[in-house]
């Protein structure tokens, strides 16, 4: 049996949600703050989820993330908005949030794999390199 | 045991077979009572007996006007409490459902936000009149310990049941236990005091009907 | 991503660094920390935080007694069966024994228990799945001849911690049902030297055990819990206050019988015995198999598994609100026993009257 809502359609949240990324925004670029506020865990009708997307709308940025399953981040029209979707299990979606920053961490190469990574160039190179000789 | 199972179990159960029994006792020993023995004729043009008794209860749902201006106000806020009491009481969906385990019977719900409302009403005008009997000097004078219990066991059923539905303070059973455990302690207390002028205002008002309808007194 | 039973870490490596090994990046742990963060209601900004401690933790050592009973939290720990970041709960702890799930058996399974407590001493967890019986020793239930009870004792003797997954090893679950024959009982009777945190539920959610596991690796300390012991996190609300049938509630729109036509709206289910009101868990947000669904979507009441003595109280379809014991009789006998009393109130009122010379009469006022 699908979820039967006892209420449907917009509830007022997609404005509230909205509201509060406005001010977040704001907080960002004057403190350099960063934020992020997870849509999952709130009571959001379909109509409210989708509120928030199209009103925030989609920027220059899009990219998917493959960790651990698929991930979506894309910049909203409003710089430094982003909204981030991670999926698990068939694509189902596992967490949402927007985050308020430069960039999402998501999007970021850690420094860890990235010493990993900067040692696995080098001897991928080496070894290519005496292959070749 | 937790708290909530002993309030539902052992508790319910003992004090309304405390609350049964007595009620009973009390209205099955009024009612076995010897009639005294009149030694006039009723007046000619007197009602019958059960008329009177009748016109008795009745009459008394009203103030007199001599004392209405007085006593109106403490009158209708006696009203509200009982009809409110009453509304919280029989159209609450689980208290329907308590009643319905107790006796099979089971009538349409309010919705639970009018419930609520007649509630906070319920418990403001018990204040009302607790504050009236503290403050009038007659009032004041002819109260007993008994007058201030009865007030306080009905009341604490009303407070526990909004901060139950508030979830005020304690964690939701808890609140739901003390609930059920007040109304256990209403029901306990219930046949041996006050409260029982629930059953017995109508066998003395009757009476009183009976009495003055022989000497043909309009009352 | 690779079972952690088929693929052993080298010892002394980081969470962190045997992942890199399997080709998981640190944005795999960031997703995993915000996923369960999200459902933990913590703080976006410690996702980070929580991400990094789990990378820099050593993999955690796992120790699973199975005691009294059904493998169902075993089974619902384990269901994300395929390779996604949900199972990843499997490549944070190293589960040295689970007499299920690993493939040594006999008298091999007992010695890497042992040598998995010697190894990790004092550092490993010991999750506990089902109830442990005491009557009698504890004869009802023995593994490799020795009793649940003395199995439970030696193991936790040098553990960091325990969990007790599940309402069995959390309250007592079925075993400890009426009549207990057994004389079963939850794991915290007879562990009290270490911590125990209870995840409850017939059976948990996955996610609570995973998040709670997790926590505990990346942080190095317990969630916070509840006066049960169980994580706040994931055990701090009841259905009945997240639940989406709530609005029926309020407005008095109930199902009355199954599949009437109050049921096939989808109204509330209290009046068919749902205990909502009164059960701590998660599961009318996270809900069931990956959100799919939980039992009141489905249409039948909450059943408060995740509540001590659930099986006992007075039957899954007798309303929260309703008493516990059936009333007729006692009531029947306290109506004999009220008109007994009246009775003989009344006849003794009336003796002495008599013998005080009043006068008695029928009810119109004439003299008998």
């Amino acid at each position: 049996m699908s979820e039967v809502l006892p209420y449907s359609g917009l509830t007022g949240m997609a404005d509230a949600v909205l509201s509060e990324v406005a001010a977040l925004a704001k907080l960002a670029c004057d403190t350099g703050e960063t934020a992020s506020i997870n849509l999952t865990a709130m009571p959001l009708t379909r109509q409210d989820r989708e509120a928030i997307e199209t009103r925030l709308g989609r920027g220059e940025v899009e990219a998917t993330v493959d960790a651990g399953g698929r991930c979506d981040v894309w910049e909203t029209a409003y710089a430094g908005v982003w909204f981030v979707r991670y999926r698990g299990l068939d694509d189902r979606v596992a967490t949402e949030a927007i985050e308020i920053c430069p960039s999402p961490l998501i999007l970021m190469s850690h420094p860890d794999d990235r010493r990993v990574a900067a040692t696995r160039l080098g001897e991928d190179l080496r070894a290519a390199a005496s292959a070749a000789a | 045991m937790t708290l909530l199972d002993f309030a539902r179990g052992p508790a319910l159960e003992a004090s309304l077979f405390i609350f049964v029994a007595g009620v009973i006792w009390r209205c099955v020993g009024t009612l076995l009572l010897p009639w005294r023995l009149v030694r006039v004729e009723p007046r000619k043009g007197a009602s019958s007996p059960w008329v009177a008794a009748l016109k008795g209860v009745l009459v008394k749902l009203w103030p007199y006007d001599t004392f209405a201006k007085s006593g109106v106000v403490q009158f209708v806020n006696g009203y509200i409490f009982h009809a409110g009491f009453a509304v919280v009481f029989l159209l609450f969906a689980p208290h329907i459902l308590f009643i319905k385990g107790v006796t099979g019977l089971s009538w349409p719900s309010l919705p639970n936000n009018v419930i609520m409302m007649i509630g906070v009403v319920t418990a403001a005008s018990l204040v009302v009149a607790l504050v009236f009997r503290v403050t009038s000097p007659v009032l004041r004078l002819i109260s007993r310990v008994d007058d201030y219990i009865s007030w306080f066991l009905t009341f604490l059923p009303v407070a526990t049941g909004l901060m139950a539905a508030a979830h005020l303070g304690l964690r939701y059973e808890t609140l739901l236990s003390l609930h059920i455990l007040s109304f256990c302690a209403l029901l306990v207390w219930f046949p041996f005091g006050k409260l029982m002028h629930a059953f017995l205002f109508a066998f003395s008002r009757a009476v009183t009907g009976v009495r003055m309808g022989q000497r043909g007194a309009a009352i | 991503m690779a079972t952690p039973l088929l693929n052993p870490p080298a010892p002394g490596r980081t969470l962190g660094e045997s992942l890199q090994q399997r080709g998981v990046s640190r944005r795999a742990l960031l997703k995993y920390a915000a996923y369960l963060g999200g459902l933990m209601a913590m703080p976006a900004s410690t996702t980070q935080a929580f991400a990094e401690g789990l990378a820099s933790a050593r993999r955690q050592s796992v120790i699973w007694l199975s005691f009294q009973e059904c493998t169902g939290c075993t089974e619902s720990v384990t269901r994300p069966f395929s390779p996604t970041f949900e199972s990843m709960i499997f490549d944070l702890i190293s589960l040295d024994y689970h007499e299920t799930l690993q493939t040594a058996s006999g008298e091999a399974a007992e010695e890497a228990r042992l040598k998995a407590m010697a190894d990790n001493k004092g550092k490993y967890i010991v999750v506990v799945e089902g109830a442990i019986p005491a009557k009698d020793g504890g004869i009802y239930s023995t593994i490799a001849g020795q009793t649940n009870l003395d199995m439970l004792r030696d193991t936790v003797k040098d553990a960091l911690a325990v969990v007790a997954v599940g309402t069995c090893a959390s309250f007592g679950g079925i075993p400890k049902a009426n009549p207990n024959p057994t004389g079963a009982g939850p794991a915290s009777d007879f562990v009290t030297a270490k911590p125990v945190i209870a995840i409850p539920g017939c059976p948990p959610i996955a996610e609570a055990m995973a998040g709670t596991i997790a926590y505990m690796i990346s942080f190095g300390k317990l969630p916070e819990l509840d006066q049960r012991g169980r994580p706040k996190a994931f055990y701090g609300e009841t259905i009945h206050d997240r639940c989406y049938r709530r609005p029926f509630y309020e407005r008095g729109q109930f199902a009355d019988s199954f599949d009437d036509e109050g049921a096939r709206r989808g109204y509330c289910l209290y009046k068919v015995g749902c205990k909502g009101p009164v059960t701590y868990n998660s599961c009318a947000t996270l809900k069931w198999n990956g959100g799919v669904s939980f039992p009141i979507q489905s249409g039948h009441g909450c059943l408060g598994c995740s509540e001590p003595d659930f099986w006992d109280q007075g039957g899954f379809y007798r309303p929260l609100s309703a008493s516990l014991h059936n009333l007729g009789l006692p009531l029947a006998a306290a109506g004999v026993a009220g008109v007994a009393l009246g009775a003989g109130a009344a006849w003794t009122a009336r003796r002495h009257l008599a013998s005080r010379g009043q006068d008695v009469a029928t009810p119109e006022g004439k003299k008998p």
